[in-house]
């Protein structure tokens, strides 16, 4: 799950490195920011749009993003697996919003093929999820440009206790062996000529649920060896030595904190305080300050 | 100086009717090379966890009896102090791998003992020369060969400079030139170092002739132990407990039964083919 | 039959049992299992928050049966990230969901050592209790804190609280029923005889 591998792109082969939902080329500059950096970018991204009503505003998070991802030279035909997500969600939050509308007196409606339509229940379920696309587009930026071991490295960087780290790493990791594991029983069962596509749908839920029976027994035994290794290494959960000092962190030399990292890292909290002060003190970022909605309003007057 | 010290040790594993280990005594010097051979299931790995601490410490059953590393007592030791004295290379590497880099992996243990960085960086180095893996520090440890695997294993083992070594049969799950690399390895370290060397391994005929003691585990006890010459003086005994000599001891043990030769049994082919050569000499009628 | 169910949960006589690194693992393993099986669940029939099938709260009530409050844990800490990969749910949403998340888990493993039933499902006894406790009410529970959370974020507008909930209470309990049965009677006679299974909550 961690190495870097070439793959053959339209006009040259470039070395690409595998990260947890896509790959990235070894030389991209993103590579240039500190893995706390990039971790920071997630919590930032994660969060800063639960202040933020306006969808304008969201929109334009969600385009930086993806600016983002194309300077990081991210290969973006990855992402096309949200797709459905990313449509579904909104068929359910306009379905629910138009079957089961919040009618408070006031509010401005409109009919449409003999169905009530209540602006502004509509608008905040617009609102609502652009805030929540940015806010996901963050996760997902974060998934596809970023490995298990820079995830490990941020976090450590961030001083959590050593057993949340390799509880964290082993649990990525565990993802991975999963999934390979998985891999080779479908290739083995092809193998023995079995052509998954020529199943029903509820066949093939079948099939997956059947796999699990060995992929959960080799997991399990893999629990016994793994604790067995840790041990045998002089693991402790703790990481702490008989005599009170702390384990080395031999890993984190690898990554020094350069100047860049400290500008990204400060710019992201000043923003998110001052998001948050502008929010909760002047009431700015909310619905009503929308610009779209302000104009579809003018329109009824 | 006696660095294995073993008293009167059983083990049963929770749940079992039956004890693994019974009633094992056995002493095993410093800088030495011990291998544990037998067939499966009749102990060898239970003994040689007992020595590593990995039980009690990591296993529910019951205990019994005493083992002693350099004169403390396993079940005292801390964990950090068995990681630093005894090295443990498990016979599937897969199952010993905690990291998601090779380089991870070699380092791993040197973090958990606390070395300064610039000793850890120093070990790194050595320890990839020594097994030849420096080009795959940046690699998956899960997407190297089977042979790459075990070397990175007892690599990262090897990294730690302990002052004992078990291998829980390092090659069981290599191919045949894989088997050759690990031996040569195994020679090297026999060789280069003054580690005392524990293998649980089933090839008798590569691992004798490296063997300074010979022990046979045999239903959660220890048939035999001595050295190479004398492990193998009763052929008959060790083919009922599920051991074949090597083809070079059979040999002479042969002529040695039809009293053409009566000194000690040799382990590797060059010495059965001395033995050989004097027996022909000896016996060569000349022709006048 | 049900002193053999007693004995899963009985400790041997002398027998001591401590949280260990095993615990850890099994904690990180099961953590991994779900990550893949909820991100799969998430991806596979997304229908907005309520995956019409969502196979992860098997994973939550076995785990909880087997590893106890290990299980617990993976229960509330997997879900943070298949969300996140899957894209169903932004991180502050899937914070808010924690206590829903671990009492569908933990409430399996809370039945199972109260009333001493046997994980490898071998009475009408055993059957009921996961069915009841372990999905039904767990889902129920759940899904109640679940759309409550979409609520609060203004996801979902208050009257389509009951259909949301509905749907998610649907949506997790069919899919884990079977793959929970599934696990729990072909698996748990290997687990029990491992060092990581708890016949209490920590070990």
């Amino acid at each position: 799950m961690d190495q870097a591998l070439p793959v053959a792109s339209t006009a040259t082969t470039r070395r690409m490195r595998k990260t947890l939902l896509g790959t990235v080329p070894v030389s991209s500059p993103l590579y240039q920011l500190h893995p706390v950096t990039r971790f920071i970018t997630l919590v930032f991204l994660g969060v800063v749009s639960l202040f933020i009503d306006v969808p304008e505003i969201n929109i334009l998070l969600i385009v930086m993003v993806f600016i983002y991802l194309h300077w990081a030279k991210v290969d973006m035909s990855n992402l096309k697996i949200y797709l459905p997500l990313t449509i579904t969600v909104a068929i359910f939050m306009f379905t629910v919003s138009i079957g089961f509308p919040s009618r408070l007196p006031g509010y401005h409606t409109f009919q449409f093929l003999g169905i009530t339509f209540y602006f502004e229940s509509l608008y905040w379920t617009f609102a609502s999820y652009w805030r929540l696309m940015a806010m996901l587009i963050g996760t997902i930026q974060y998934f596809s440009t970023n490995r298990e071991r820079e995830t490990l490295v941020a976090i450590r960087t961030l001083k959590a206790p050593f057993v949340i780290t390799y509880f964290f790493s082993l649990a990525l990791r565990s993802a991975g062996m999963f999934l390979e594991d998985m891999r080779t029983i479908r290739e083995a069962e092809r193998a023995r000529g079995l052509d998954e596509t020529s199943l029903a749908l509820r066949d093939r839920a079948k099939l997956y649920v059947m796999y699990m029976i060995p992929l959960f027994t080799l997991a399990i035994r893999r629990t016994d060896e793994i604790s067995n290794a840790l041990y045998a290494r002089g693991y402790t959960p703790s990481g702490k030595l008989e005599n009170g000092v702390h384990r080395s962190d031999y890993i984190l030399t690898k990554y020094p904190i350069r100047r860049i990292d400290i500008i990204v890292i400060s710019a992201m909290i000043i923003t998110f305080i001052t998001v948050i002060i502008l929010r909760v003190q002047f009431g700015i970022f909310a619905v009503a300050q929308s610009p779209l909605r302000i104009f579809l309003l003018s329109l009824w007057s | 100086m006696t660095a294995v010290s073993i008293k009167d040790l059983g083990w049963k594993y929770s749940g079992r009717k039956h004890f693994a280990i019974e009633h094992v005594d056995l002493e095993i010097p410093e800088n030495s090379f011990v291998s544990v051979v037998g067939p499966n299931e009749h102990g060898k790995t239970t003994l040689v966890s007992c020595i590593k601490g990995l039980i009690p410490n990591s296993f529910h059953g019951v205990w019994r009896g005493q083992v002693e590393i350099f004169g403390q007592d396993v079940r005292k030791m801390s964990t950090e102090r068995l990681a630093a004295d005894i090295g443990f290379v498990f016979a599937d590497p897969e199952a010993q791998f905690t990291s998601m880099t090779v380089e991870e992996e070699l380092v791993f243990g040197l973090e958990n003992i606390g070395l300064p960085l610039n000793e850890i960086q120093e070990r790194l180095n050595w320890v990839c020369d020594l097994t030849m893996i420096g080009n795959l520090l940046d690699k998956s440890p899960y997407e190297i060969s089977g042979g790459q695997k075990q070397r990175v294993a007892i690599a990262s083992v090897l990294a730690m400079r302990p002052r004992i070594i078990i291998l829980d049969e390092p090659t069981s799950m290599l191919d045949p030139l894989g088997k050759d690399n690990i031996f040569q390895i195994l020679t090297n370290i026999k060789k280069d170092t003054d580690l005392l060397v524990i293998v649980v391994e089933h090839n008798i005929e590569q691992i004798a002739p490296l063997s300074d003691l010979m022990v046979l585990m045999y239903d959660g006890n220890i048939a035999k132990a001595a050295s190479p010459a004398e492990f193998f003086e009763n052929s008959d005994f060790l083919l009922q407990h599920g051991i074949i000599p090597p083809q070079a001891t059979t040999f002479v043990d042969r002529l040695k039964q039809q009293k053409l030769y009566d000194g000690t049994l040799p382990v590797g082919l060059e010495d059965a083919i001395d033995i050989t050569s004097r027996v022909l000499r000896n016996h060569s009628t000349p022709k006048n | 039959m049900a002193a053999q169910a007693t004995s899963v949960w009985t400790l041997e006589e002398g027998e001591v049992r401590k949280p260990g690194i095993v615990h850890i693992v099994a904690l990180a393993l099961f953590t991994g299992i779900g990550i893949v099986v909820g991100t799969f669940g998430s991806l596979a029939i997304p229908i907005g928050f309520v995956s019409a099938f969502w196979p992860g709260q098997a994973i939550q009530a076995v785990g909880s049966v087997w590893y106890g409050m290990w299980g617990g844990i993976a229960a509330f800490v997997f879900p943070l990230i298949s969300n996140a990969m899957s894209g169903s749910a932004p991180l502050p949403v899937s914070l808010a969901y924690i206590p829903g998340n671990f009492v569908q888990g933990i409430a399996a493993g809370w039945v199972f050592r109260q009333f001493k039933l046997d994980p490898s499902l071998k009475t009408a006894k055993d059957w009921l209790g996961f069915t009841l406790v372990g999905i039904l009410a767990a889902n129920a529970f759940g899904a109640a804190w679940g759309t409550t959370v979409l609520r609060i974020f203004g996801l979902i507008t208050p009257d389509a609280h009951l259909v949301a909930w509905v749907g998610w209470f649907l949506g997790n309990s069919v899919a884990s029923w079977v793959l929970g049965v599934l696990l729990l009677k072909f698996i748990s006679p290997l687990v029990v005889k491992t060092k990581a299974f708890c016949k209490g909550y920590w070990a």
